[in-house]
């Protein structure tokens, strides 16, 4: 096989012309006249590449994946959390809405926001020509719930339940204020595609619970309205590409093609594999691409998904109180309610990351009805599933997110009336709640002004909170990092302190 | 001090420590040659130790004058130095003898039974051995050669070591070790660079040839800070090119020193405004962590690669949970040992003793775990995570979980375990969660069970 390994191609890249001017066995020994001397020099120069296609026994191998472990230096403290899931709520679901109570509001209905408050800053072009700015309370009715009593508006009676459980962070702060940025920014740090995503870092640099399974993956609810989602959110960006997250379809199917074509039994799959991975790495002893070996072990990882992702994906031996509990859509397939349980099940089997998203958090009109029926759909099922990892004694080792990428106004966009408002873009503070593994239950983080349009004490901006997630799971922000392009990157770049007050 | 020495001689000077090897190099072979002619027999060789002593003379008089240019500089204790100096110049002066000697201009024939020429030679061999030790004090400090003898060390008088940040010295603990590490080898008694020696506080108050290093209260005034925070190409940079310069958390410490303690020789972390980032630095440097007692971690055993590759062959998951701790997290896999029998087991936990101290979390879930089992498992005694759900064990085992005083949370749902249970949960102290779904417990179980000082139990939802 591979007869015109001497043929080299020549790498437009610089890393792998790097690799390409490495002193290679076959050149080695062709160049030099002298066989007996080089093998001598051979010898010094590293005995592992003179012999590597010769001595192919496991010691080298068990060298390196040693080195491979520890190179990282992780975990840098002892983790709290071991899993996650980030129900990532896409649009911005607005704050003053659902969790950010605002009483004096309910007095200043339909007067202009104060200049003060707005303090200069540039509003969308949605509704920064508005000739009026006009405060819209709240249409939702606000109680207190459990021992912590915590402020809940009764778009979300199930939520209310499980208050105890929840730390609420109030002061979060972003630094975009349109959706694609804004999104990018909350899951790789940058407002730009092409970082790797916080699942991605993670799976870097703690690698995989569960070989049958990915580490990191996707669930984007069906029939989503409003901004679209793009892969890059939960892309690897410069890390190997093994790392990106895998997207699982919201259906009936949530990998295609796993099941065996007709009138073929599988059985020389294996055989078929082996194969070609003996090719595959022949291609990577001569060109020493990193993308040939994330090839591989994603063909690895396919075949292991055949068996493992059917029976994860199966939800039909759990019983009907379960499904009760996550609401009716839960036996709909690809629903927000049906991804819920699927997290669950994926979190049982040892994936470390998995990812929600559900979209339509985007009331820039009709943002009562907008609230309601988006609630509708995510809070029964977002409380169950707090419950239920809770009676599974789940919520000690896993985190759960809940937040979108920005806020909303206080003032209404487009016209107000009593029970109608719109509310634009808000980046400077907005409402986002974690729970489980490390974090403090029942529990009230930072504040914002009488308006929910700035923070006024302990505000958490975007890299606060990357920062506190990777040190739950026991990493140091600034530690954990990835050259590439000359320079070392970092999931919170050159930010981002951790809040040690939401900690247990 | 005058600072009048014309730069060409200071740069000369600098040349002393490279040429100072050339007459070492040649006197020392002269001797070599005389005693291998001596007993090679080899007249031969004598020939060329005229030459060999000569060239020792010329160049050692050369060092001399080099050396003695450096001096000017004023960066070197004057005892030190002197010392340093006189036994330069016998050296030199004994080489030309020798020298004399050997060519026989000056004539000792009546001391033949002397044997001048060996003597001479053994004695410049011995001169230039101190001339050479001197000079090594003085350029790396006296305590330099001896630092790490191996034996018979010279304990310095060390402050006590502190178990709480408060109690520990600001200078004493934090700044002394920082100044000692990156400092004192050039500033020093014997090597008082910049005319500056950081030994005690006596001798940092009085400072160096261009005034105090010190401004209490302020350091972006004082010397010391704003030398190690110059552009490090500059040439008042401080360490010098070439020595490790001081990091930031070092920088922060000295800073903290003289702005909050008023650079104090004697006052305690205890009594200054420390904040947190600084606690965070100082923390790391004493070695103390400062965490709650029932989360300390333990300190256990380091355990070999092998062994750990062992265990994961028995089908167990292994994760260090702290990197280089030896702390581990055990989970067996799944796929392994679905409906094993009851011995497979019990030889698969026994395999996990020899790191019974190491494991803190330990999960076994749906692997048909008995109570018997769990007697093996109750030896774990660092656990802190203990999963056991999905077993069919009993309260039994709940009373060989409590040897697991570390335990902070135990998982034990969908067992057989009943209400008896609970009591005994409030006997491991640090137990602060039990999550008993689907067991025997029911919710009427928990009337009347006081959740203070005991573990919260959780139920189904």
């Amino acid at each position: 096989m591979c007869n015109n390994h001497h043929q080299k191609i020549k790498s437009v890249h610089k890393d792998l012309q790097e690799l390409e001017k490495q002193v290679d066995r076959r050149d080695f020994l062709k160049k030099t006249s002298l066989g007996i001397g080089a093998l001598a020099l051979g010898t010094l120069l590293g005995a592992d590449k003179m012999f590597a296609s010769i001595n192919k026994n496991s010691s080298a191998e068990d060298i390196l994946n040693t080195y491979n472990k520890n190179r990282l230096g992780l975990p840098h403290h002892l983790p709290k959390a071991k899993r996650i899931i980030y129900l990532f709520q896409s649009g911005g679901p607005s704050q003053m809405d659902l969790f950010d109570y605002k009483p004096k509001l309910t007095d200043m209905f339909g007067k202009e926001l104060p200049e003060s408050i707005i303090g200069g800053q540039r509003l969308t072009g949605m509704s920064g020509n508005q000739s009026t700015l006009p405060i819209a309370p709240s249409s939702f009715t606000f109680k207190q719930y459990g021992e912590s009593r915590a402020w809940v508006s009764n778009a979300m009676p199930y939520l209310s339940e499980v208050v105890d459980d929840l730390c609420f962070i109030k002061g979060m702060q972003t630094d975009q204020i349109n959706h694609t940025p804004a999104v990018t920014f909350m899951q790789t740090g940058n407002q730009l595609p092409g970082r790797p995503s916080i699942g991605s870092w993670l799976s870097y640099g703690l690698g995989s619970d569960n070989e049958n399974l990915p580490t990191f993956i996707t669930l984007v609810s069906k029939n989503g309205k409003g901004q679209p989602l793009k892969a890059a959110l939960w892309g690897n960006g410069f890390l190997p590409t093994e790392h990106q997250g895998v997207q699982f379809r919201s259906g009936k199917d949530p990998v295609l093609y796993l099941s065996d074509p007709e009138n073929y039994d599988g059985n020389d799959r294996r055989h078929m594999l082996n194969y070609l991975k003996d090719l595959n790495s022949l291609q990577t002893d001569a060109y020493g691409d990193p993308e040939i070996q994330a090839r591989m072990s994603q063909y690895e990882m396919a075949f292991k998904m055949q068996t493992s992702v059917p029976e994860v994906t199966d939800l039909s031996d759990e019983p009907d109180k379960i499904f009760e509990m996550y609401g009716k859509d839960s036996r709909d397939p690809g629903t927000y309610a049906a991804n819920c349980l699927m997290a669950r099940k994926l979190l049982e089997k040892g994936v470390k990351f998995v990812q929600l998203y559900h979209q339509g958090w985007d009331q820039h009109s009709y943002c009562p009805g907008g609230v309601k029926s988006q609630s509708k759909k995510t809070d029964q099922p977002t409380a169950a599933l707090i419950k239920d990892l809770k009676q599974r004694g789940m919520l000690d080792d896993t985190l759960v997110v809940w937040g979108g990428e920005f806020g909303r106004t206080v003032y209404s966009q487009g016209q107000l009336t009593k029970e109608n408002y719109g509310r634009d873009h808000h980046p400077k503070a907005f409402t986002m709640w974690m729970a489980g593994a490390g974090v403090k239950p029942g529990f009230t983080y930072g504040e914002t002004d009488d308006f929910s349009y700035n923070v006024v004490k302990d505000p958490v901006h975007v890299h606060d909170f990357h920062a506190t997630l990777l040190h739950l799971f026991g990493i140091d922000h600034e530690r954990l990092t990835f050259k590439h392009q000359g320079r070392r990157y970092r999931l919170t770049d050159v930010h981002g302190n951790v809040v040690k007050d939401l900690l247990t | 001090m005058e600072n009048s020495v014309p730069d060409i001689v200071l740069f000369l000077g600098r040349f002393h420590p490279l040429v100072v090897h050339l007459p070492i190099g040649f006197l020392v072979f002269a001797f070599l040659l005389e005693v291998f002619s001596r007993v090679k027999k080899n007249s031969v060789l004598t020939t060329a130790i005229p030459l060999a002593l000569f060239l020792g003379g010329v160049s050692a008089l050369v060092a001399c004058i080099l050396g003695y240019m450096l001096s000017l500089s004023g960066d070197y204790d004057e005892n030190a130095l002197d010392s340093h100096f006189w036994f330069g110049v016998v050296t030199t002066v004994l080489a030309f003898v020798a020298w004399l000697i050997r060519i026989e201009k000056i004539k000792l024939s009546n001391y033949k039974k002397l044997q001048p020429n060996i003597a001479a030679l053994t004695l410049l061999v011995i001169v230039i051995s101190v001339t050479g030790h001197y000079g090594g004090n003085l350029t790396h400090g006296s305590d330099y050669l001896v630092k790490y003898l191996p034996f018979n060390k010279e304990k310095k008088t060390e402050l006590a070591a502190v178990t709480n940040l408060k109690e520990a010295e600001v200078y004493g603990h934090l700044v002394a070790p920082i100044l000692d590490n990156k400092c004192i080898s050039c500033h020093n008694q014997s090597k008082k660079k910049g005319g500056l020696s950081m030994v005690d506080s006596v001798s940092i108050h009085s400072g160096g040839k261009n005034g105090p290093i010190l401004v209490p209260g302020s350091a972006t005034k004082s010397e010391l800070v704003k030398r190690v925070l110059l552009d490090p190409h500059s040439k008042n940079f401080m360490p010098p090119e070439g020595k490790t310069p001081l990091t930031d958390e070092e920088i922060a410490i000295i800073t903290y020193w003289i702005n909050n303690s008023n650079a104090g020789f004697k006052t305690k972390v205890a009594n200054v405004k420390t904040p947190e980032n600084i606690t965070t630095i100082a923390s790391t440097m004493l070695g103390l962590t400062n965490s709650n007692s029932s989360e300390a971690l333990p300190t256990v055993t380091k355990v070999s690669e092998q062994l750990i590759a062992s265990i994961e062959k028995e089908g167990f998951r292994v994760r260090e949970l702290v990197f280089d701790s030896s702390l581990f997290e055990v989970v067996l896999g799944e796929n392994t040992l679905q409906e094993g029998t009851k011995d497979q087991l019990h030889d698969k936990l026994e395999k996990l003793l020899p790191i019974k101290e190491n494991i803190i979390w330990l999960s076994l879930e749906s692997k048909g775990i008995t109570d018997e089992n769990v007697k093996v498992i109750s030896q774990f005694t660092n656990i802190q995570k203990l999963k056991l759900g999905k077993n069919p064990i009993s309260d039994n085992a709940v009373e060989y979980l409590t040897n697991l005083q570390k335990m902070t949370s135990v998982n034990l749902f969908e067992t057989n375990i009943t209400a008896k249970s609970l009591r005994v949960f409030s006997k491991m102290k640090n137990l602060k969660y039990a999550y008993v779904w689907k067991t025997n417990i029911k919710q009427k179980d928990l009337e009347g069970y006081s959740s203070n000082n005991t573990p919260k139990i959780v139920l189904g939802m």
